[in-house]
């Protein structure tokens, strides 16, 4: 038995106080009312009797003062607050993973599955011996402990309070490999796995998770199934034609029996379409949206049993898109006169250009892409990129290598987005240079003999270097002229095709900003403000929330601001039938037998309770004469 | 008052406070599920259990009990010992209800993350262990100091026994498994700091410090300290700064993304080192070393180098190249010295030659090799055996293959090949061909544009037939009575027009039947049935008097049967064959039994150009002699020199002078279908010799003549064969329309992301594509797994897997789109490749400062902190809870000793004044 409350010193100090004041008050005798009485031979029989029991009256007497020494130990003890001493080597070890995934949010069971689950965890820890300590881990894509490994139910409950479902999937494994390190070396490990059963395929975890000697135990929630879901929801812009996008959205049935949905489309806001799709059993069915007339910047997508009834799972119900916003690209261009490069920027109605003869005074304002061409005058910090075409030696981005004459293109990336849709095969060139690239710079295409076309980064801006006059080419004569032009400045300006408007909860996103900002603020759906970290040019954040974000990077007059969509699109976790049983490959989890409730509590509260208990039966015998 | 009335005031005023008390209890606290919760003067309190204020409830009792008392107290005296009893009773509930406040406090808990993965060198450890001293020695005697060593997985590590400090040695730090195998090979520094959330005592400020290289292999630091933000933990980092071990891995091995079969390219190696070192380095193509630039000596620089090889592929497919380095001047780990990449090289065309003798299958094989295909000369039995492995192949040829020897499974595949994945397809003649090989009204001739069952020429007997009988003693019995029944089955066999002679010999030859026409059939079985056995075996006469019957017969076919269960002699037999094959008489043999001559039967049969049968079982004759009368009667097969005509222009006999092609020596006659089929060359007869026509998406081609040293052997020896075979091929192939889409590849910690964007020809999007992915790997002998992509938005399929081994991977990914059908028809493939050449945490050396730097700045920390500092709260507070139970425990006693007191001391009416009535 060990103190956990009052040092020992300072208990025996009180308690030896409190024995000497008790023992003296019973030492002092209760002064007696005198009695005057008519005759005393009347009360000799009294008397007599008083005589022969005095022996009773001391026994009573010594019964009270036990009775009072006897509360004062127990509170004094219950002061000491003593715990056994097994209770820190011996008690069981248990990490409870409660699922925190969407299917969580389930309503099969009321008032929802994550609620069911805190209770049944509440009665769990509850029910745990004195000895027996526990952790309380949310389960969601990645594992968050909200409580310590602890025996105090005061810290457990608020822990358990806390636990709640996010728009994401459950990772068991990351949950289960926390749980063992988390038990790593701790006696009579446990893990108790309390979930739907919606945690995707389990089946080779067995070979992943080492569980070092921990059981595995399984606590199932939810009784059934019935969901319907938007699956997929995404917007995209047309490769070459930016003015127009197609949106898909795809609404599934998980289950076994056919239904009728009302599908509902917002447009900022606003219904742009209602309809009603007939879904077959596990159905899953995709429809295309091209040029979808009244929204300009935000899509939502509502669905809905056509009877009115509800679904068990309406968090997969409602789904997020944006329309791909266009910014106006500034382009500043520094030429002495291309009719071809003029041509291929009108092609592009996105475009603001500024034209500089070469020598002026740059314009000293923000430029999206500069254009040097047949130049390489140094450019301000304000310029975010550049285009070189046939840059002079001095000033090019990449070095110049010899002259070359008669050449094409023998190679190039087709997987780059500057050089996509280009056919580059026959095109023929009549002079040029070669440029001798750096280490971290990307040779986009070469000829036998050299590279020619170069990209790379220098002090944090981008640029891409084409080693020859397109002018002394027939790449003007075709189509991919234009078409390099503008992948250059899409890319410059981030506004690749490969861009789709919406995240998955639970994945890390990687949100491109500009890249010389170091930090971003990302505001969520409820309007919660994050700074996150940006490493090259990406903002970082774990989402777990579904619906429309907002992230300005940089501050004051150059903060950019950009915004984009989250959602669960997640099959898996919308097919919400829940199991009875989980298992992990050959091996099976045990299932969990609650203990019961109240065993939890502390030895100081049982006492309290005799305390009580005494008090009152003392009470009752000293006024009933029983004690003195 | 009267004592009724004060009792019944007493006995309400007890019923009263009961109700009054149970009213109160119902209504806050017995229904309360949960805690509750008030604030006064900024603090907050909380009843956690409020339910066990009921111990209230006894009041009443206590003041029943009072009213009844026998006790000698003063009545002041009794209502104060009443009411300390209450608040006694109260203070006890209040303990029991758990009654907690809020209240400020400034203890910092600190977790040390210490990173001991294998890219950590031992100095830096040792830093590490000084670092964690430092912190012992600045944090105060409330503030809690614990540690986390991490690898690929963390681990919470005990620092002190009992007050005193307790450090591991550095090499106790680092991670080993029960088996003593060490656990450095990957660096997961997410979940270490997910592991610290829950180390942290309520009540504590919570504070986090990273000793780490921030180099990590699994998880994402930068989402993490954001999470950790939300934990309330502050991040700081402490950068190991010392220079990485010697050190030399290979990071990359660049192959052009296209690669073509015979020509030469560049492939790039980006070698880390982290010191000047020397080295050996070895490109492997397969197995072997690059033919081109295989062996190198290095003199790495530190830092990035670049080497480029030159290599070339000379045959087709999947080539894995390897770079390993040895011989180093200094490394510390093995694993990262070598890496692989496999690249899909798009071969040569491919055709399947199946040949009815392989042996001879040479010349059409030398002759398209040389026209730059890949011939693949299989037996009939070895066809493939699905359409997958079909349309492996661009052009399928089956020479002189008989039909039993062509399953109706292999017939219905190249049908399938042909018509549904447009493959090309040629069936060669040959003794075994068409009609000669029972082709008639198969599968494969309703492919084909020829007929079979060609007109019998008119002006000769089709076949002239001498069967020569041993009828030695040894044939009594069974042999005899099945050679009868042989012959019988021979004439049923023959047209009528055909002519027959039976010889039956023993030491001499009897004619039984005279060569004349089969029609005569019942005759004809009659004198069979007369044979009977004799004396000796003499083949040399029988076969003589055979040639003699022949040779003065009109007939496009003469041959002889020869049946013979004993020995003979052998004199002069070889001369008489070949002047017998002069005549173009062949002569077939069947040895019965094992007393038979078998190797003059086979030298006869050899050299007289038929066939020889070693028949054990009698049974078997009839079926021999059917089967053989079958071969020879077909009356297709037509044998004499003559030039092939070309009676329609073709775009691959453009640049061969086809009408100054040698002779061909034969045929097997067939008849040209209808339109569309498309005859290109004949006979001097008119007979088809190459026919052609669509069948389905593909081309089927009929060439009658044979493709080897037999009809076809002047054309072995003409100039323009090879480019003759070459160009018909080359026109008639299959050919793969199939687009090919883009496929991005990358790995994300240990899961391979594929990305395919498909757009149609008009720049939209192509929806509703169903892809498949084959992933295979490692290496080209790896296993092979398919998964699905599915589509995610618009003209965009992904797919995501875990890679859980080391090497590297092809992936192929298959799209379809369903017709009108709804049937599936493929649409266009896409290719990449993914390298995991081997842990990740041997890759990079060199402390990544950005990310901690950028860690720390989202997790509010900053780098390299003075230790003071960190265990400093700087203003910030946390708000905790504490019990006041306790409180009201040592108030509980307090009060006890009050009630003693009141109840042991006389305080009132010390005088005992006399009651006032």
């Amino acid at each position: 038995m060990i103190f956990a409350g009052l040092p020992l010193a300072q208990l025996l100090m009180i308690a030896g106080a409190a024995t000497a004041l008790t023992v003296l008050l019973y030492v002092l005798k209760l002064r007696r009312r005198p009695v005057p009485v008519p005759f005393a031979r009347i009360w000799d029989a009294v008397f007599r009797d008083r005589q022969a029991t005095e022996l009773f009256s001391k026994l009573r007497r010594l019964l009270s003062l036990l009775f009072q020494l006897a509360l004062l130990a127990l509170l004094i003890l219950a002061l000491g607050n003593p715990k056994p001493k097994a209770a820190i080597l011996e008690g069981r070890h248990l990490v409870v993973l409660v699922d925190g995934s969407a299917s969580m949010k389930a309503i099969d069971v009321k008032p929802s599955r994550i609620e069911v689950a805190k209770a049944e965890v509440r009665k769990l820890v509850h029910g745990l011996g004195s000895a027996d300590r526990a952790l309380i881990v949310e389960m969601g894509s990645l594992p968050s402990p909200l409580s310590t490994m602890s025996s105090d139910v005061t810290e457990l409950d608020p822990a358990i309070d806390s636990l709640t479902a996010s728009d994401t999937r459950a990772d068991l494994e990351r949950g289960l490999s926390f749980a063992v390190d988390s038990l790593r070396g701790l006696p009579k490990a446990e893990i108790v796995v309390v979930s739907d059963g919606v945690l995707g395929d389990s089946s080779e975890l067995e070979k992943h998770v080492d569980f070092g000697g921990a059981s595995l135990k399984f606590m199932p929630i939810g009784k059934s199934g019935n969901n319907v879901a938007i699956s997929q929801f995404s917007v995209r812009r047309y490769p070459l034609d930016k003015s127009r996008s197609e949106v898909m959205l795809e609404v599934a049935n998980t289950n076994d029996q056919p239904v009728q949905i009302e599908l509902t489309l917002l447009g900022d806001g606003t219904i742009i379409d209602v309809s009603r799709i007939a879904l077959g059993p596990n159905e899953r069915l995709p429809r295309y949206y091209q040029d979808l007339a009244g929204a300009s910047r935000t899509l939502e997508a509502k669905i809905r049993l056509a009877d009115g009834r509800s679904d068990d799972l309406p968090a997969d119900d409602h789904a997020f898109a944006l329309m791909p916003e266009r910014h106006r690209a500034r382009v500043l261009l520094i030429s002495r006169g291309n009719t071809y490069l003029d041509a291929a920027l009108l092609l592009d109605e996105y475009l603001d250009v500024t034209t500089v003869p070469p020598g002026r005074p740059l314009p000293s304002e923000h430029f999206d892409v500069a254009i040097l061409d047949g130049v390489a005058d140094s450019l301000p910090d304000t310029v975010g990129a550049a285009l070189y075409l046939n840059p002079p030696e001095d000033g090019s981005p990449a070095k110049l290598g010899h002259a070359i004459k008669d050449f094409g293109f023998d190679t190039w990336d087709k997987k780059s987005p500057i050089l996509r849709f280009l056919a580059l095969g026959d095109v023929q060139v009549a002079e040029g240079h070669a440029f001798a690239p750096g280490p971290s710079d990307h040779v986009l295409g070469a000829s036998e003999q050299g590279p020619i076309l170069v990209s790379g980064v220098r002090a944090g801006h981008k640029f891409v270097a084409l080693g020859f006059d397109p002018r002394n080419s027939d790449l003007v004569l075709r189509v991919a002229w234009p078409l390099f032009v503008l992948n250059s400045i899409n890319a410059f300006v981030e506004e690749d095709t490969g861009y789709v408007s919406s995240f998955r909860t639970g994945d890390v996103w990687r949100i491109p900003v500009p890249s010389s900002v170091d930090s971003a603020t990302l505001i969520d759906p409820r309007g919660g403000k994050h700074t996150v970290p940006v490493k090259e040019g990406r903002a970082v954040y774990l989402g777990e929330e579904a619906g429309f974000y907002k992230l300005v990077a940089g501050s004051g007059s150059d903060a950019v601001s950009s915004e984009f969509a989250a959602n669960l699109s997640d099959l898996a976790e919308s097919s919400i039938t829940p199991v009875s049983a989980l298992s992990l490959g050959k091996a099976r989890a045990e299932p969990v037998v609650l203990g019961a409730p109240g065993s939890k509590r502390e030895l100081w509260v049982y006492l309290l309770a005799a305390v009580a208990a005494l008090s009152v039966i003392e009470w009752i015998t000293y006024h009933r004469r029983v004690t003195v | 008052m009267s004592n009724r009335i004060a009792r019944v005031v007493w006995g309400a005023f007890i019923a009263l406070v009961g109700v009054a008390l149970f009213v109160v209890y119902r209504h806050y606290f017995a229904g309360a599920s949960g805690a509750l919760r008030w604030v006064k003067d900024g603090i907050h309190y909380e009843l956690l259990d409020p339910r066990a204020l009921g111990l209230l409830l006894v009041t009443p009792l206590l003041l029943f009990v009072l009213g009844r008392s026998l006790a000698d107290l003063p009545w002041p005296q009794r209502a104060l010992s009443v009411l300390f009893r209450i608040a006694f009773l109260g203070l006890i509930a209040l303990g029991l209800s758990r009654l907690v406040r809020s209240e400020e406090t400034h203890k910092v808990c600190t977790v040390l993350l210490v990173d001991v993965s294998d890219s950590v060198p031992d100095d830096a450890l040792a830093d590490a262990r000084q670092s964690i001293e430092q912190y012992a020695r600045a944090k105060a005697n409330d503030d809690q100091l614990k540690v986390v060593t991490f690898a690929e997985r963390p681990r919470l590590i005990e620092i002190y026994q009992g007050e005193k400090l307790a450090l591991p040695r550095v090499a106790q730090l680092r991670h080993h498994a029960a088996d003593g195998k060490p656990l450095g090979a990957g660096t997961d520094i997410r979940a270490a700091l997910a592991l610290s959330y829950g180390l942290f005592p309520p009540a504590f400020l919570k504070r986090v410090v990273l000793l780490s290289d921030g180099l990590e292999t699994d998880g994402d630091l930068l989402a993490e300290a954001n999470r950790a933000r939300g934990f309330q933990v502050t991040l700081y980092a402490v950068p190991y700064r010392r220079p990485p071990p010697g050190e030399v891995a290979v990071r990359s091995l660049t192959v052009p993304d296209k690669v073509d079969v015979g020509q030469s390219f560049e492939i790039v190696a980006d070698v880390y080192a982290s010191r000047a070192a020397h080295a050996r380095a070895r490109l492997f193509q397969g197995e072997a070393l690059n033919g081109l630039d295989g062996v190198r000596e290095l003199e790495l620089k530190p830092g990035r180098n670049e080497l480029k090889f030159q290599s070339v592929v000379r045959v087709g497919g999947e080539v894995t190249y390897a770079l390993r380095l040895d011989e180093l001047s200094q490394d510390t780990f093995r694993d990262n010295n070598a890496f692989s990449v496999t690249v899909d090289v798009p071969g040569r065309p491919t055709v399947l030659y199946v040949e009815g003798q392989p042996q001879r299958a040479s010349y059409l094989m030398s002759a398209l090799n040389a026209q730059q295909f890949d011939v693949d000369v299989r037996a009939a039995s070895a066809f493939p055996a699905s359409l997958r492995e079909l349309e492996r192949y661009d052009f399928v040829i089956v020479s002189d293959v008989p039909h039993e020897a062509f399953p109706l499974p292999a017939q219905e595949l190249v049908e399938r090949y042909v018509r549904d994945l447009g493959g090309g397809f040629l069936f060669a003649g040959g003794e075994a061909g068409y009609g000669l090989g029972g082709w008639a009204h198969s599968t494969i001739e309703r492919l084909l544009p020829v007929r079979m069952d060609a007109e019998h020429r008119k002006e000769m007997p089709g076949v002239a037939m001498v069967l020569a009988i041993d009828r030695s003693g040894s044939m009594t019995g069974l042999p005899m009575e099945m050679a009868k029944a042989a012959c019988k089955a021979t004439l049923s066999t023959l047209q009528g027009d055909d002519l027959l002679e039976v010889i039956a010999f023993d030491s001499s030859p009897v004619v039984y039947v005279k060569m004349q026409p089969a029609r005569y059939r019942s005759r004809i079985q009659n004198d069979i049935q007369r044979i009977q056995p004799g004396g000796g075996t003499e083949i040399f006469s029988s076969l003589d008097l055979a040639y003699r019957d022949l040779s003065v017969v009109q007939a496009r076919k003469k041959h002889v049967i020869l049946l013979t269960d004993g020995q003979a002699p052998s004199q002069g037999i070889k001369d008489l064959v070949q002047a017998m094959l002069s005549e173009s008489i062949t002569v077939t043999t069947v040895g019965l039994g094992e007393g038979a001559n078998q190797d003059l039967l086979r030298s006869i049969a050899d050299g007289g150009g038929g066939r020889f049968h070693a028949v054990p079982d009698p049974n078997s004759l009839p079926k021999i002699f059917t089967r053989e009368t079958e071969l020879i009667a077909q009356q297709a097969a037509v044998e004499d020199w003559f030039p092939v005509e070309q009676v329609a222009p073709a775009d691959f006999l453009k640049g061969i002078a086809i009408n100054a092609a040698p002779l061909l020596h034969g045929y097997v006659a067939t008849q040209l279908k209808p339109p569309p089929a498309q005859l290109i060359l004949q006979s001097e007869r008119g007979d088809p010799i190459l026919a052609r026509w669509r069948a389905g998406l593909g081309w089927s081609l009929a060439w009658t003549s044979d493709l080897k040293n037999n009809w076809s052997i002047d054309w072995l020896r003409w100039s323009g064969f090879s480019k003759f075979w070459g160009q018909l091929v080359r026109e008639h192939m299959r050919v793969k329309h199939r687009r090919e889409l883009d496929m991005k590849t990358e790995m994300l910690g240990s899961d391979v992301h594929a990305v395919v964007d498909a757009f149609t020809a008009d720049e939209r999007f192509d929806n509703g594509i169903v892809s498949k992915l084959i992933v295979t790997g490692p290496g080209s002998a790896g296993s092979r797994r398919e998964l699905a992509m599915h589509q995610t938005a618009p003209g965009r399929y992904e797919a995501t897997f875990p890679l859980d081994q080391y090497g590297s991977f092809l992936l192929r990914a298959e799209h379809a789109k369903a017709g009108e059908n709804g049937e599936l028809k493929p649409l266009a493939m896409s290719y990449g490749h993914v390298t995991n050449p081997y842990p990740r945490e041997y890759a990079s050396f060199d402390p990544d400062l950005d990310r901690l730097a950028r860690a720390t700045l989202a997790g509010g920390g900053s780098i390299d902190p003075d230790p003071k500092r960190v265990f400093d709260p700087a203003g910030q507070k946390i708000v905790s809870y504490s019990p006041l139970w306790n409180r009201f425990v040592l108030a509980a006693i307090a009060l006890f000793l009050l009630d003693l007191l009141v109840r042991r001391v006389r305080l009132f009416d010390r005088k005992f004044l006399p009651r006032q009535r």
